[in-house]
């Protein structure tokens, strides 16, 4: 929003007191953000009320004028002009030569072989308007030889605040209202805004509110005998400051008034105005705004019917018909308050943001509609002295918004603060800002005028904030927590993901990815794979939710193996079911075909070492039947710690990872991290070590070729004997017929050294065990 | 007598010299020192002295077997002291190196600053229901924040959470007052992604509620984490700011550490960087989490760890964060 502090020094008594370039950095720090403070009007000097006394013809230009110029010097001056408009006895804004416009200097300079001493100029090149089409036209009571910039407010500070910081603030979408904190903030008083009280001694306007929750005020008022419909000259270069473009005094007055207090105003012309509805509008209808656009209306929208017509989008945009003419001379003027949540929604739907919607959105205070009447006849009175008003202030007000009440505990506020304020300083620095207060023994009794309790501020916390601000939040010293020694119940998952995350890329040379929560729709596509899970709404790419992390990680292999033939990486992160979060551990193996025994292996022993590591418990790998097509059938394990599920190995099925790349191998790793998490680390068991030196012994065991090491294991954990102290697979050996499992025992005793009797015993017994199960073995 | 023991000194000094292998030495040492060597039948030739010569050359001769033992030992050290064993020393191979996402490690730094200040982590759903996300937090049904726009609705009636605000509920509800938490995590914005704006990004709350908890308290913790965490004595200042959970909510600037907030076109010529919103919680939202707020107050504050991660890093492109391009990531070492 464009603040200007011309407009703001007439709200403030001595405001020439007030630095306005340098108070904008307590009003950052007090209110709002500040984006820019912009002084306009330095750049132009030397600019007078001229008369044209002649104006020839350019002899060698089709458009272009030689005239004499009365500037109040001695005598007139030769000046070329290229304007449509220039004649004899019009007075214009002249820079003289020396003077400046947008910081350049006039000099005397020959156009078309004549001589130009000086400028008539337009009032974009003064920076006043964006009118370019001729040079300023200036009433003929201006005395020649005048200043401009004395008649004209052109100097001015055009200071921009950040709308987003101003969205809790409805009273600050003002002038009024900035000028109100201004004050506060440099101890200075606000003027009272002058108005026009208007008699209710005539008839009411027939006005009728249908839905007194969307609509809670409505002020309305008809005014006759409008002549002068000209805009003077400081309210057209402040809208132009402040944003908005001078179109007619008419509806430059309901600019003003929203520019000033921030209410919108609505201005029709009284000659089509009948009767007044404030309701909803009919599924389907259609309505043309203002912009000659047509929209389509539901029966959310509010509109104002003119009879049995619509006439206006309430608090958005008005209509064609609706509209304010050259020849208007009568207006219907229209101030109302309406529900924010419904405007914003009739916006957003539409498509429409409009000035007014914007502010209406925020909670406006419904006290101020029938002001901004009362101000804007006093302002059009000043333009119109013969106007009549030819209707009561009609005004239809269901509900009144009425001063908020609010008990502030002396209490609290010291709490907050951090410290005990005087009674005095709570006081004056809440009623600086408009509040009443009555000081109590442990409360403050406040009164909250309504245009601070229309959204704002309702209970004792904001009031604080109130205080807080102009107590200065520059005045609090940063004050450590009490130390507190009693320690809380620890959530260890964020500590057990970086142990695991650590592990992985510290021991196994893994890169972390982060990824999307939803499935890349075309990489679903392009291998075939159909998922229906939980949806995003209003999305029709990449809107399904991961229920399987690694699988959804897929889309990252597929453009890493671009630049890599081997790749690990891993997540940890979400995925959803049945309406539950579930976290998840990934971790992917990429690499050719022919190293998948390799990849297999190593991600068993990644496996393994993870729980081994993190928490002392063996995990086993069982046969798993998978339910997922793009899993292949044969080598997908299931991971058990104990007797519990905790996660997948598979290895992602042929017609898949030829999809992504040719002869590569992709090894998926899938542990449930929730399970994780709630399994506890098992406690380290400590074992005697024996006194008696111990013995490793080897054998090797053989069997068919297409015996798998899950048998041998099984024989030889099924050999019980009490001096084995541990065994384990040495390594395997493959000819044409067989394959030779090569396994180590330790073996001792705790009680002496063990002889070659006791050796030769154990092997005897080994060995009839293996045949007793029907394996060879190398004796 | 005399001169022959330097004589075998001498010899045997020279002998010992040239042996460059430790077996090599060894068997010189036997011959020099050992039962047949001349030292050994000169000692035993004593025995047939007389009283004055065994004193006077039983000293020498034992003398001189002490320094050959020496010259052995010197020499022993020499050689072991430079391997025999020769290979290509100078070979250098690559490491293989793996890494973490720059997100964790920043995530990391500021949780362990945090715990050192009392705080427990803790970690909330990504998908969650309005009420957690909005409800609860003091966000009124037609307020912006709720609109489509900004917000992933699910087609089960729940979203993806827009910040880890959520986190403060679950967290009252789960350990009540007082409590000292900060939770980081994943949230989600409906947003079109540009250079400067993820769809994906992620967040760090924290929170602190207790008898007396005041607007310096918030100050100081803000203060003491951010130096700590951009290792600088910079100062905080509060500004009003607006959000629904907190009453009176502040953003808390940094005094910017380019210029030293002196002004420059990083700050904006202010000397200040915006960098966290917080504020004291709103009674509303210690109500929905169980909390008397007549008898408990707290403060809470947010931290864009996407974003200290890309200051931190100088990534100028926030949407390499979630590519998964290991080109990109496997630059972050693993602390």
């Amino acid at each position: 929003m464009l603040i200007s502090c011309n407009k703001l020094k007439t709200h403030i008594k001595n405001s020439e007191d007030i630095d306005f370039l340098k108070v904008w950095d307590k009003f950052t720090i007090r209110t709002a953000e500040v984006e820019e403070v912009k002084v306009v009007g330095g750049n132009i000097d030397g600019v007078v009320v001229a008369q044209i006394v002649d104006c020839q013809e350019h002899p060698d230009s089709d458009h272009m004028h030689v005239l004499m110029v009365d500037y109040g010097e001695k005598e007139p001056i030769q000046v070329v002009c290229g304007a449509p408009n220039v004649r004899k006895g019009l007075k214009t804004c002249f820079v003289k030569v020396g003077g400046h416009i947008d910081g350049i200097e006039i000099k005397p300079r020959p156009l078309r072989g004549v001589v130009s001493n000086g400028m008539c100029c337009s009032g974009r090149e003064l920076g006043i308007s964006d009118n370019h089409d001729g040079i300023l036209e200036l009433p003929d009571d201006y005395p020649v030889g005048k200043d401009i910039k004395e008649l004209w407010p052109i100097d001015d500070i055009i200071v921009e605040i950040d709308n987003k910081s101003l969205t809790n603030r409805p009273d600050l979408w003002g002038h009024y209202g900035i000028a109100r904190e201004v004050a506060a903030i440099t101890e200075h008083e606000l003027l009272p805004l002058e108005i026009e009280e208007i008699k209710n001694d005539k008839e009411d306007l027939n006005i009728v509110i249908k839905n007194p929750e969307l609509c809670y005020r409505y002020c309305g008022l008809t005014v006759e005998n409008i002549k002068n419909n000209t805009t003077p000259m400081d309210m057209q270069i402040f809208l132009y400051y402040a944003g908005m473009r001078s179109i007619s005094l008419l509806v430059d007055l309901t600019n003003y008034l929203m520019l000033e207090l921030g209410q919108p105003m609505h201005a029709f012309d009284k000659r089509v105005v009948k009767s007044l509805e404030i309701g909803l509008a009919k599924d389907g209808d259609t309505y043309t705004t203002l912009d000659g656009t047509e929209r389509k209306l539901t029966s959310d929208n509010l509109m104002i019917k003119n009879g049995d017509k619509y006439f206006a989008i309430a608090g958005v945009m008005g209509g064609l018909d609706s509209e304010i003419l050259p020849d208007t001379d009568s207006l219907f003027l229209e101030s109302a308050t309406f529900d924010p949540g419904s405007i914003r929604k009739t916006a957003i739907s539409l498509g429409l943001r409009t000035e007014a919607s914007a502010r209406y959105e925020k909670s406006l205070d419904p006290n101020m509609a029938d002001l901004a009447i009362k101000r804007f006849v006093y302002l059009l009175h000043k333009e119109n002295k013969d106007m009549k008003i030819t209707s009561n202030l009609t005004d239809v007000y269901p509900t009144k918004l009425e001063e908020g009440h609010i008990s502030l505990t002396k209490k609290k506020l010291a709490i907050y603060m951090g410290k005990t304020l005087d009674d005095n300083v709570v006081k004056t620095i809440l009623e600086r800002i408009g509040f009443k207060v009555e000081v109590k023994d442990d409360t403050y009794e406040v009164v909250v005028p309504t245009f601070r309790h229309s959204k704002d501020v309702n209970i004792e916390e904001d009031l604080i904030e109130e205080v807080s601000r102009f107590y200065g939040l520059e005045n609090f010293g940063p004050s450590p927590l009490c130390l507190e020694l009693s320690s809380k119940e620890q959530d260890t998952v964020y500590n057990e993901e970086y142990e695991v995350k650590y592990l992985l890329a510290n021991k196994y040379d893994m890169n972390e990815v982060h990824s999307y929560v939803w499935y890349d729709t075309n990489m679903l596509k392009e291998l075939g794979v159909e998922k229906k899970g939980i949806k995003l709404l209003g999305k029709e790419q990449n809107n399904i939710l991961r229920d399987d992390l690694a699988f959804s990680l897929l889309n990252i292999v597929n453009n890493n193996l671009k630049n890599y033939n081997s790749l690990k990486v891993f997540e940890i992160g979400s995925t959803f079911k049945n309406n539950q979060n579930e976290r998840h551990l990934a971790v992917i193996y990429a690499d050719d075909e022919k190293n998948i025994e390799c990849l297999y292996n190593e991600a068993k022993n990644m496996v393994k070492t993870i729980f081994n590591n993190l928490k002392n418990i063996s995990v086993t790998f069982k046969e798993n039947v998978n339910e997922k097509e793009y899993y292949d059938s044969s080598l997908g394990k299931v991971i058990m710690a104990g007797e519990e599920t905790i996660g997948t190995l598979n290895v992602l099925n042929k017609s898949c990872s030829n999809k992504i790349a040719k002869k590569k191998a992709i090894v998926m790793v899938d542990i449930d991290f929730d399970k994780y998490v709630s399994l506890k680390a098992a406690s380290c068991q400590i074992k005697e070590v024996s006194k008696y030196p111990t013995v490793n012994l080897d054998y090797t065991v053989i069997a068919d070729k297409d015996t798998k090491y899950s048998r041998i294991s099984e024989v030889i954990t099924a050999f019980k004997n009490k001096n084995i102290k541990s065994s384990h697979l040495v390594g395997v050996y493959e000819d044409d017929k067989s394959k030779k499992y090569t396994i180590s025992f330790n073996v001792g005793s705790n009680e002496k050294t063990l002889t070659q009797e006791d050796l030769a015993k154990f092997k005897e017994k080994f060995i009839s065990h293996i045949k007793d199960n029907n394996l060879e073995i190398i004796e | 007598m005399e001169n022959k023991l330097k004589e075998i000194l001498a010899s045997a000094k020279e002998e010992i010299e040239k042996t460059t292998k430790e077996a090599d030495l060894m068997n010189v040492k036997s011959k020099l020192l050992g039962k047949t060597s001349e030292i050994s039948s000169l000692l035993s030739s004593l025995k047939d002295m007389s009283i004055e010569d065994k004193k006077k050359y039983g000293s020498l001769i034992n003398n001189t077997k002490k320094e050959l033992e020496g010259y052995v030992n010197n020499h022993l050290a020499k050689i072991e002291s430079k391997s025999n064993i020769t290979f290509d020393d100078t070979l250098d191979y690559d490491i293989k190196k793996g890494s973490l996402h720059p997100v964790t490690i920043v995530g990391r730094e500021v949780t362990d600053l945090l715990r050192k200040m009392g705080f427990t982590i803790v970690s909330g759903p990504e998908m969650e229901t309005e009420y957690y996300n909005f409800e609860a937090l003091n966000v009124p049904k037609n307020h912006p924040a709720r609109d489509m726009q900004d917000t992933y609705y699910l087609d089960n009636g729940m979203l993806l959470r827009t910040q880890t605000s959520d986190n403060q509920i679950h967290a009252m509800e789960r350990y009540g007052a007082p409590l000292r938490i900060c939770a980081p995590g994943r949230t989600f914005r409906n947003e079109d992604m540009d250079a400067g704006h993820e769809t994906t990004f992620f967040q760090l709350e924290g929170m602190v509620i207790d008898k007396n908890i005041s607007i310096e308290n918030l100050l100081y913790t803000v203060r003491s984490l951010v130096r700590e965490i951009l290792k600088q004595d910079v100062e905080v200042r509060l500004r009003p700011g607006f959000f629904p959970f907190t009453e009176p909510s502040f953003e808390m600037d940094v005094s910017c550490t380019i210029c030293g907030g002196k002004g420059c076109p990083t700050c904006k010529n202010s000397g200040w960087v915006e960098l966290v919103p917080g504020g004291m919680v709103h009674p509303n939202v210690l109500r929905a989490g169980g909390i008397d707020p007549d008898e408990y107050t707290g403060f809470a504050f947010g931290f864009g760890l996407t974003r200290l991660a890309m200051m931190k890093y100088k990534i100028s492109d926030i949407r390499l964060l979630n590519s998964g391009d290991v080109r990109f990531l496997e630059q972050f070492n693993i602390k």
